[in-house]
């Protein structure tokens, strides 16, 4: 039963009122000296015990009465109605939600689990259907609903652990459609997990609508003890030709003790190089560093394993490494001597990557000079013969980026105003007064993304004494401005390429930026952006996506996952194929088909590193919020929202029936009161 | 239940006219000598020189008192011989529990009581009685020994007596008998709160050595009416125990309980020979006057 206003309930403490009078009357009463109460003592009379039984009696009519009117002011209703109480007893629809996320894998909760999920299909009647639905980070409907608890408890005995992130989300959201196309009245989800905090943020948007209960079963253990490697991190050094790495691992103990002297091995190629003891405080993190090792050549794997507990798939972190090949970058500047020093400098410092440059004179250049060059850069000089007719055009247009470093020595060809972003006009001259600076700088280009956060770069510090004047079109964007509105940078995109004009020089001459401790990275972020340089990753998150098409077009791949099965792949650009999702922790191997035997391109997949956190939630805290109700509510619910009005007014219309009980229990109390106080020879 | 009996020539004072005079001698005086004046020929007054009888002169008898008109007709010498000496002792059990301290509507019941007793007194002192006190609630109190000269001495007891404790019959007086050692006249006041047979049990030694007994049950109207309005907490004096009492309901029981309480004290007393008067304090002084004389004359006849 439930109240429309329980505001009312307020009034109950009008009973006290009864009581008060009562025991303020009893202590003014009168009182009369009379020399002996022999005589009175004689006459037969109630005890006074019993007196006050009797009086207590009237007592509680009164309160009654109050706690009626109150309740009746109340608006008492029935969300339940009878039909509710009829399909009590009727069929069940059950889905049995069943983790089988990588945390499952910590002792024995998945065993728990499976048992606690047979348990509930055990409990079935012959009328009832079941459905079993396993999660991790997605949910899948194992075994459509049925009746055959046989064939339940095969697909519960088959389902393992996988190395999937736990999500509640998508697994409520399936168990509440299967419930929804169901016609059976008692429905109700089964949730079997260990109730990871991690899976849970509150704002998935997956409730239960009124007559669907949730049920939930926690297999959860008190004091777990976890270490993890959550992550790792390479240093790479170039060393007489090769590449040498030092790889250092991250340490994660979410268990509540210490974990003392455990071995972290680095393994390379399944040969261990190096173990070290290591020593990790309760909810604490830790790190070990390995001495360097030389990458010989690309798709070296390597594992770092950290000691051993109940939960072992979060002890490895696997990876793959490759050498890093450097941008090629072609400088073509004026001839001057130290003309293209400061780029050449700064491009000549990178290790993520490493830049290769070449500086040569416009005279020199040939088409095949732009072949295989991640960036050309123009600085302060004429434009290359070699490139008109199209071909400095023809190499943008495949991908290459241009950076054309504006000066005194700059021209450009009107038949190639296509790729310079803008009209470039005559020098502007600062020199006199206070020179220019940057007044305007788009931090949400890549280029200056990294100078957005604070103290990450001060651009204001550097002075431009002389710029070129350009005026760029509306399709082009400007990255920066000077002070006085004129364009600094801007972006033009041709094809697959792109082209960013600089209106002074990267240099001392026209500018001090060359100087700035801003200039290292500005170089460097405009030769990566425009190179569309992008970091290999050593390894990827079990659930992500692998995008073949990137790796190897046209071809047939397969595809061997981590526990060595093959998948063939169709070549690139057949259907949907050419994505493969990464369900397995370890390496998967891509290989050509009809491809020469060698070292196959490879995948770490490692855990989500939030899995090995193993806090759990309080299910009723997720039941409360998936149902709007802290414990599950029994008994199927019939749709409110179907009754009519006057089935709405009738189950609202108790208030009559007990208002009426309250004034009738008052009027009683009136002549039963009376009559005592009438027939009373004692008070 | 006793109502004011009209004595010829009597002339009754209201016991509250009383009350306001304030000296017990002069109250006394102004009832008993208004009583006695009422009184004609009262034929309860005897004299100690009124003649008894004749009998034969012995040697050695005074000459004086030898009858010579009876000898000149006789010849022989008689002796003539009078009335003994009738002095008496008069002696007054006063109760002064606390249940005597009660007073509805004019004076106090221990008031009524004293008046009661100082009338009696003095009417012994008038007849050259000896008079004395006992002043008791749960024991005694004051013991004044019967005296020709302790009139005073009892007005000044009955003056100072306060009702203050709770009250019992049976204790005090049974020690009381051993105090007579003469036969004399004794008059209990109390309120006779105790049961009919437990009061009798006590007054029983208090008969012994032929002592008249003359028992003054002192009640107040509306301890014999209860006539109280209110649902009230009622209070016993004594003990101080509450209960609570609706009086319209419950009078007519209570009166009935009160009466049969009379009627069994009137009906034992007289059984023992212990003259009872039962006196509503609303009411003139001289029914305990006039029960206090009858009981005198018929000591003088059993003599």
């Amino acid at each position: 039963m439930s109240f429309l206003t329980p505001l009312f309930f307020a009034g109950l403490a009008a009973i006290a009122v009864p009581v008060l009078v009562h025991l303020i009357q009893r202590e003014r009463k009168r009182v009369v000296e009379f020399p002996s109460l022999m005589f009175v003592r004689r006459i037969p009379y109630q005890s006074v015990r019993r007196r006050r039984i009797r009086h207590w009696a009237l007592l509680l009519m009164r309160a009654a009465a109050i706690a009626l009117i109150v309740a009746a002011f109340a608006r008492p209703f029935l969300p339940q109605a009878a039909s509710a109480t009829a399909a009590a007893a009727g069929a069940r629809e059950i889905v049995i939600v069943l983790d089988q996320s990588a945390s499952m894998g910590y002792g024995d909760h998945f065993a728990k689990a499976q048992d606690a999920a047979r348990s509930v299909v055990r409990g079935m009647t012959n009328a009832d259907r079941a459905t079993l639905v396993l999660f991790a980070k997605n949910a899948e409907e194992n075994m459509r609903a049925t009746p055959d608890r046989a064939r339940l408890e095969g697909a519960i005995n088959a389902a393992k652990v996988t190395a999937g992130a736990t999500r509640y989300g998508p697994a409520i959201k399936l168990a509440e459609s299967i419930l929804a196309r169901s016609s059976v009245t008692r429905r109700e989800a089964v949730l079997i997990s260990d109730f990871q905090k991690t899976g849970w943020s509150g704002s998935e948007e997956a409730k239960f609508p009124e007559g669907m209960t949730l049920r939930t079963v926690s297999v959860a253990s008190e004091g777990t003890t976890n270490l993890s490697v959550p992550s790792i991190q390479f240093a790479r050094a170039a060393f007489s030709g090769q590449e040498r790495i030092t790889v250092t691992a991250g340490l994660s103990n979410k268990g509540d003790a210490a974990v003392k002297d455990i071995p972290v091995t680095l393994e390379v190629d399944g040969h261990e190089i190096e173990s070290q003891k290591a020593t990790v405080q309760p909810h604490a993190s830790g790190s070990v560093t390995f001495t360097q090792f030389t990458l010989a050549g690309p798709n070296v794997r390597g594992v770092i394993r950290a000691g051993t507990d109940p939960l072992p798939a979060d002890n490895a972190f696997h990876f793959v490494l490759t050498p890093s090949e450097p941008v090629s970058v072609l400088v073509v500047d004026n001839g001057a001597a130290d003309g293209s020093l400061f780029i050449s400098k700064a491009l000549a410092i990178g290790t993520t990557p490493t830049f290769q440059v070449e500086t040569t004179t416009p005279g020199r250049v040939s088409p095949a000079s732009f072949d295989k060059r991640s960036v050309v850069v123009l600085n302060d000089t004429t434009f290359p013969p070699a490139g008109g007719a199209g071909a400095l055009k023809q190499y943008v247009q495949r991908g290459g980026g241009l950076l054309v470093v504006m000066g005194d020595h700059t021209t450009w060809p009107t038949g190639e105003t296509e790729l310079l972003p803008g009209k470039i006009g005559a020098a502007v001259n600062r020199m006199s007064g206070r020179s220019g600076s940057l007044g305007f700088l788009d931090y949400s280009h890549p280029v200056f993304e990294v100078f957005k956060a604070p103290r990450s770069g001060d651009f204001s510090a550097a002075h431009f004494f002389e710029y070129r004047a350009l005026e760029p079109l509306p399709t082009d964007r400007v990255l920066a401005r000077y002070d006085d509105g004129a364009v600094a940078a801007v972006e033009r995109k041709i094809g697959a390429g792109r082209i960013i004009a600089w209106t002074s020089t990267l240099d001392d001459t026209w500018t001090d930026v060359a100087v700035k401790p801003v200039f290292l990275p500005l170089v460097h972020q405009l030769v990566r952006y425009l190179a569309r340089y992008e970091q290999t990753a050593s390894w990827m998150t079990v659930g992500q996506v692998l995008d073949l098409n990137a790796r190897a077009r046209g071809r047939e791949r397969i595809v061997v996952t981590p526990s060595g099965e093959r998948v063939a792949q169709a070549a690139a650009g057949q259907n949907v194929a050419g994505l493969v999702e990464l369900n397995e922790q370890g390496i998967y191997e891509l290989r050509t088909a009809g491809a020469a035997n060698g070292r196959p391109d490879s995948v770490a997949v490692n855990l989500d590193p939030v899995e090995s956190d193993l806090a759990p939630l309080d299910p009723s805290e997720l039941v409360a919020s998936v149902t709007g109700h802290a414990v599950p509510v029994t008994g199927a619910l019939a749709a409110t929202q179907e009754m009519t009005r006057e089935e709405v007014e009738r189950r609202q219309g108790l208030w009559w029936y007990l208002l009426l009980a309250g004034l009738l229990l008052l009027a009683a109390e009136t002549v039963i009161a009376n009559r005592l106080s009438r027939n009373e020879k004692f008070l | 239940m006793t109502t004011s009996q009209a004595i010829p020539g009597a002339r009754f004072v209201d016991p509250k006219i009383l009350s306001r005079i304030g000296n017990l001698e002069l109250m006394a005086r102004s009832v008993v000598e208004g009583f006695i004046n009422g009184l004609h020929r009262a034929p309860f007054f005897g004299a100690s020189i009124d003649f008894a009888e004749h009998r034969g002169y012995v040697a050695g008898d005074d000459i004086r008192r030898v009858d010579w008109r009876l000898y000149a007709r006789t010849d022989r010498y008689y002796v003539k011989q009078y009335e003994a000496d009738t002095n008496t002792n008069l002696m007054v059990l006063f109760d002064v529990s606390k249940s005597m301290s009660f007073g509805s509507r004019g004076i106090p019941k221990l008031e009524y009581a004293s008046f009661v007793a100082a009338c009696l007194g003095y009417l012994a002192q008038r007849q050259r009685d000896r008079v004395g006190i006992i002043t008791f609630d749960k024991e005694i109190v004051d013991h004044v020994p019967p005296s020709a000269k302790h009139f005073n001495v009892m007005l000044q007891t009955l003056d100072r007596a306060k009702a203050q404790r709770a009250g019992h019959l049976v204790e005090p007086l049974t020690r009381m008998a051993e105090f007579f050692k003469r036969r004399s006249i004794i008059v209990v006041i109390s309120d006779l709160y105790e049961e009919p047979d437990a009061i009798l049990e006590a007054m029983k030694p208090l008969k012994f050595l032929g002592n008249d007994l003359i028992v003054f049950h002192v009640l107040d109207p509306a301890e014999l009416q209860f006539d109280y309005d209110d649902a009230s907490s009622f209070e016993d004096l004594e003990s101080g125990e509450q209960i609570p009492v609706v009086p319209q309901s419950l009078a007519e029981e209570y009166r009935a309980l009160i009466k049969s309480h009379i009627d069994a004290l009137t009906t034992k007393f007289s059984e023992h020979r212990i003259d009872y008067t039962m006196l509503n304090t609303s009411e003139p002084l001289d029914r305990a006057l006039f029960g206090y004389l009858s009981s005198r004359e018929r000591f003088m006849r059993v003599r």
